[in-house]
């Protein structure tokens, strides 16, 4: 069980006029290769709590166990900052604010010399973090980062994280301000490092028809608490209490809701599209006698791998596949997973201003 | 005319390796009181169209006017400066005082207003944006939603004719996009102030009277929302997408479930699917 939460609660500027209770008896556990998002208006408490998972908050009450760190109110043991940040790779919201170095490369080596790993070592993780990031490592890595564009630049930010090769991933807002190609590239970029790097991957995101399209789980806090943790087909059963926190339910449940409110029941579990779409196709086929095939509703809004992408653009949003390389372990208490494959993306040599 | 654009060019680092067109050969007129959405894929240079508008930026090789002055004449520039009042993206970058009515009153000092005239103003402003109630509070502690109403305060106050929203909405949560929004049509629809409104969200482009598609420093469409939503497949081709309902109705129609051409509105896809089904 990589997080086990346990009564953990925060406040803020206690003992003062300007005293906030932002978490209040928190329990939660995230499993491994679980696809986690957390919705929840500002102020619900949700950033706090991501930044417990990595130590940049201390728990007041409570416990937090990570996989073999365990975190608590208490000053004895010294906590292993380092080996927990090793492990929980947290990318901030707009993360393109936070580059600093250079260069791509020193940029993206910082983390992993701050593990303490030999110069041969983060020199072969930046480049695989990078090429995982999908961009061309010869040609950026020379490059100052503010050269890039603005989805470049968010990818070498990400691709910082996981040259820590994290076991888990937490990303707080990652399509912000990206228009929807850039978005898009940036959730299949996601999915990829759930299956090649960080087993377990946490995403906060206001939009929640993009959450839908990914989570398996989806845990809601408001007002410091959190108010439901339910499998994805299940939370929208409480769309009614979900829209009276503020909170945004994705437009397929709205929808379907409205038809009901009007006679026309499509069923309980849509949450996409996709789902909507077939339900209406059945519906429509029941009435008019007609034969459309479920499995011909396709909702390609996201359906960027058209003809006309070069073919550099379809490899970053596609993930080229990979070659089998033997890998160098790394040394020490930092070893992790077992990792056989070495991931790399061929793609043709980007040019600047890509976008 | 409110803003005028005649053959617009504009280059960073003209002069050396990393030149970049961000905007070529641009013509375009927004008349007064209008509401215009402008969109386009990062890049496209929707963001260096909004800074040529009030001479934070000046155009390389052409002419931009408003309302008849053009912002390369250097008398003219800061009554052009006054006329467009711009907000940015970022709510946390755009508070300058500690109490919200210092705030919205900044812009006015600086103009050497008279006293009573700016009290007046403030509360008109703040009143505009629904916010008269946190007048003295802090703007620190508010949510981004609240902090771009009150930066929208913060330009009201000097009485623009134009207000120029650049990606103002990209950081915030759906309500607070949706506050803010609500915000500018009202300003447009009751102070007849002309609106450029410029977001990645196509669907804020619903309401508007007028649509810009940007892509690679050209304009690739120029129409009402509902007529460029027809070209999906093109939009898509410029990295951008069609709203949500829209592209609901245009999947529909592939498998042979017709509930209208381009479908703009939840309500309309609604009423048509319970036609249908």
């Amino acid at each position: 069980m990589p997080v086990t939460v346990n009564k953990l609660s925060f406040t803020y500027s206690a003992k003062t006029p300007y005293e906030r209770k932002a978490l209040n008896n928190i329990n939660l556990q995230i499993n491994e290769g679980d696809f986690l998002g957390i919705i929840g208006h500002t102020g619900s408490g949700k950033s706090t709590f991501i930044q417990h998972l990595n130590g940049l908050i201390k728990p007041q009450e409570g416990e937090i166990q990570i996989f073999d760190v365990k975190l608590t109110p208490d000053k004895r043991p010294k906590v292993n900052l380092r080996a927990l940040r090793s492990q929980v790779g947290m990318v901030f919201q707009y993360p393109e604010y936070q580059l600093f170095a250079d260069t791509v490369e020193k940029d993206v080596a910082f983390g992993p010399k701050n593990l303490g790993l030999s110069a041969d070592e983060v020199s072969n993780r930046v480049r695989q973090a990078i090429e995982m990031v999908g961009l061309d490592y010869e040609a950026v890595k020379d490059r100052a980062p503010f050269e890039l564009s603005g989805g470049q630049k968010r990818r070498v930010a990400i691709a910082g994280i996981i040259a820590m090769r994290p076991k888990m991933l937490i990303l707080d807002e990652p399509t912000a301000g990206l228009d929807p190609f850039g978005k898009e590239q940036i959730l299949n970029l996601i999915k990829y490092l759930k299956t090649h790097c960080s087993p377990t991957i946490v995403v906060i995101s206001h939009d929640i028809d993009e959450i839908t399209r990914f989570a398996n789980r989806i845990v809601v806090f408001n007002d410091s608490r959190i108010v439901y943790d339910e499998p994805m087909q299940q939370l929208f059963k409480h769309s009614i209490q979900l829209q009276a926190m503020g909170l945004d339910i994705p437009r397929a449940v709205k929808i379907a809701n409205a038809l009901r409110d009007r006679g026309i029941d499509l069923g309980e579990d849509i949450v996409t599209a996709e789902d909507l779409m077939r339900a209406i196709a059945q519906r429509y086929n029941e009435k008019h006698s007609t034969q459309i095939d479920k499995e011909a509703c396709v909702f390609d809004m996201y359906d960027f791998t058209h003809k006309w992408l070069t073919s550099e653009e379809r490899a970053a949003l596609e993930g080229k596949p990979v070659e089998p390389v033997e890998e160098e372990q790394p040394s020490g208490k930092l070893k992790h997973g077992k990792r056989k494959t070495q991931h790399v993306k061929k793609i043709k040599k980007s040019k600047r201003g890509k976008e | 005319m409110a803003i005028s654009l005649e053959n617009v060019s504009y280059s960073y680092n003209v002069n050396d390796a990393y030149r970049v067109d961000a905007l070529k050969n641009l013509s375009l007129h927004i008349e007064e009181g209008t509401f215009v959405a402008l969109v386009g894929h990062n890049g496209s240079g929707k963001s260096t169209l909004a800074k040529l508008l009030n001479g934070l930026l000046l155009p390389t090789c052409g002419d931009v006017k408003i309302f008849g002055n053009s912002t390369l004449d250097v008398d003219k520039i800061y009554e052009i400066r006054k006329s467009v009042g711009m907000v940015f993206q970022n709510p946390d970058n755009q508070m300058i005082a500690s109490i919200v009515e210092d705030d919205v009153a900044f812009g006015p000092e600086n103009l050497g207003i008279e006293r009573s005239e700016i009290e007046r103003r403030v509360e008109w402003a703040l009143s505009k944006v629904g916010m008269l109630e946190h007048r003295k509070s802090t703007p620190f502690k508010m949510s981004g939603g609240q902090k771009q109403r009150l930066a929208i305060a913060g330009v009201l106050a000097i009485l623009p004719k134009i207000l120029v929203l650049d990606e103002s909405t990209a950081m915030l949560d759906p309500k607070g996009r949706s506050e803010v929004l609500k915000v500018a049509h009202e300003l447009n629809k009751q102070e007849g102030i002309t609106v450029v409104h410029i977001t990645h969200f196509m669907e804020e482009a619903l309401n508007a009277d007028r649509l810009i598609v940007l892509d690679a420093g050209r304009i690739a469409f120029d129409d009402t929302p509902a007529e460029v939503f027809k070209h999906y497949d093109e939009l898509k081709a410029i990295k951008l997408a069609v709203p949500w309902e829209t592209q609901l109705a245009i999947s529909l129609k592939k498998v042979g479930i017709d509930v209208g051409d381009v479908v703009v509105k939840d309500e309309e896809l609604i009423d048509r699917l319970c036609q249908l089904l």
